[in-house]
């Protein structure tokens, strides 16, 4: 069987090895930058279908995030619709035959969750200033400090782990599922692959926002759905 | 020899790293979608809401057995001491 | 377990790039069109707004003219109300006048008519009287008629202030009145009497006048002294007609 957890680069530009799941994310890439260019062409105020759910998913992504943050979301629609929307394609890239998620593989999580955790501390510091977010570590008290900086560091390992093990272990249950009948019984699997996809997509968004959130409140007491990533 | 048992040493920790792992979010996972059935036949006008967190909430739980995955695919694939 | 830092590397560029890409051609424009929208929306929102605010102050004012002429008809009617009432009783109170003025001139009329008629009957009472007392008294002996006014006369002569009764019968002799002619006997009574009231001889010239019924009359320069039935007659008929 198959290591899921080595990529081996399929060839290389100078000396830069370019692996699948690059060459997958250029792939994604390209569709989505060529969906958003059409899609912007024939922007108009009376809307058609294409339109309208684009407009429906903008909407949404604003009241999701006013709702987690309550603040104005233009600063951070375009962070967090863009992670969830590539997530969301990219798990659901596995129904292309041949294709395998880039989020399989943890380079492609370790990067959304490193500019995730880049991007926290960007607004933190930009919103409250760089003294004020530093002394938010120290709440509710001075004891706190390591634990809030390996809390940092954890969380965004937490998410790195649960994007990747998702995306992968369904990608790994087919294979091997695959190996073993082939025809038809991978079918509800992959169904649930998809499920897995646009929830794991929708968890990514939302904790981002949460970490940024709360990043950017400061002391404030910290929501529900950080509790919940907490305690997992 | 040694490599050997190594390997049956890691098939076995994998194993029963998966299974116990299963264990908790199952059981967590069962009392949650319970508590949300009660909800939801309780309050069916908040069906919507509820299932929504639901997804979430399993999600999250099952996040706990995916961790165990992740370590078992590491004792199998990824074994330092193979 | 390995990673890869090259395809790490990779993926953040391609996710830094592909979020900034989105952000600017996606989520921008749509957002932008969401709001442009939603304004315009606003904007008919608040056209139509002003616009039921405009009819609803122009129904208003229509309904503040129909009421403003409303009252101006109340107040109208109100004036034309009043302005009969005053009329009307205006009317009452000169008709009410008029009937007083006229039932007092009737009144007064009335009590003048009343009077005259008293004093008709007055006149006829006391002319009656008087015929009557002349009628009797001719019945009298003749002496009657003189003799005993003889002794009133003198007294009353005898009553006079002191002035008066120096200046009877100084220029030249006092006239007496007397209903017919006097004898001589009677003559010199009388002298007698007045000489004797006076305390001086007094000269006496005769007058004949058959009005005084019976009686005498002295007539002097500055007085007479009245003595008979016609001055009685006539002072009881004047006091008739005061008192009446």
């Amino acid at each position: 069987m198959e290591n899921p957890l080595i990529t081996e680069p399929l060839f290389s530009i100078g000396p830069v090895p370019i692996t699948a799941p690059v060459l997958g994310t250029w792939a994604i890439m390209a569709v989505l930058m060529a969906g958003a260019l059409w899609l912007r062409r024939r922007l108009t105020s009376q809307p058609d279908r294409v339109q309208t759910v684009a407009e429906l998913l903008v909407t949404t992504l604003d009241g999701q995030i006013r709702d987690t943050m309550r603040r104005d979301p233009a600063p951070y629609r375009s962070l967090i619709g863009a992670i969830f929307v590539f997530v969301l394609v990219a798990n659901w890239s596995s129904l292309i035959p041949g294709m395998e998620p880039p989020t399989a593989h943890i380079e492609t999580d370790a990067a959304l969750a490193l500019i995730v955790f880049v991007a926290t501390v960007y607004f933190g510091v930009k919103t409250q200033g760089l003294r004020r977010y530093l002394a938010s570590f120290a709440e509710p008290s001075w004891v706190m400090i390591p634990l809030n900086i390996v809390e940092q560091i954890t969380r965004t390992f937490s998410l790195i782990v649960r994007l990747f093990g998702n995306v992968m272990s369904g990608v790994f249950v087919i294979g091997i599922v695959l190996s073993l009948a082939g025809l038809f019984l991978p079918i509800p699997l992959m169904a649930l692959d998809l499920l897995t996809g646009a929830v794991q997509a929708y968890i990514f968004a939302v904790l981002a926002t949460v970490f940024i959130g709360s990043a950017v409140e400061g002391g404030h007491a910290p929501s529900a759905a950080e509790k919940q990533e907490s305690s997992s | 020899m040694t490599a050997d048992l190594v390997q049956v040493v890691s098939i076995l920790s994998a194993a029963l790293a998966v299974g116990f792992g299963a264990l908790g979010p199952a059981l967590a996972e069962g009392r949650a979608v319970a508590a949300a059935m009660e909800a939801i036949a309780r309050q069916p006008e908040a069906a919507g809401t509820l299932s929504r967190t639901l997804f979430v909430g399993l999600a999250m739980i099952e996040t706990t057995a995916i961790y165990a995955l992740v370590v078992a695919l590491l004792v199998l694939f990824a074994n330092p001491f193979v | 377990m390995t990673i890869d830092w090259w395809t790490l590397g990779l993926q953040t560029i391609n996710a830094v790039v592909l979020i900034w890409f989105l952000g600017r051609f996606f989520f921008k424009p749509v957002s932008a069109i969401i709001t442009e929208r939603r304004e315009a929306a606003q904007a008919e929102l608040d056209r139509a707004a002003q616009a039921v605010a405009t009819a609803e102050a122009e129904r208003q004012a229509v309904q503040s003219d129909r009421e403003a002429f409303a009252a101006v008809r109340t107040s109208l009617l109100e004036d034309a109300r009043a302005e009969a009432k005053v009329e009307r009783e205006r009317l009452m109170k000169l008709a009410e006048e008029e009937a007083q003025s006229l039932r007092s001139d009737a009144e007064v009329r009335l009590k003048r008519q009343r009077a005259d008629a008293q004093a008709a009957l007055l006149e006829d009472a006391s002319d009656l009287a008087v015929g009557i007392a002349q009628r009797l008294v001719s019945r009298l002996p003749e002496a009657a008629l003189v003799g005993p006014f003889v002794e009133g006369l003198a007294g009353a002569v005898g009553a006079l202030p002191a002035g008066v009764q120096e200046a009877i019968g100084r220029d030249g002799p006092a006239l007496v009145r007397a209903p017919r002619t006097l004898s001589d006997t009677e003559r010199q009574r009388i002298q007698e009497a007045l000489s004797a009231a006076l305390g001086r001889p007094l000269n006496l010239r005769v007058e004949v006048a058959p009005d005084l019924i019976a009686g005498l009359e002295l007539e002097a320069a500055t007085a007479s002294v009245r003595n008979h039935f016609a001055a009685d007659l006539s002072r009881i008929k004047a006091e008739l007609i005061t008192h009446g």
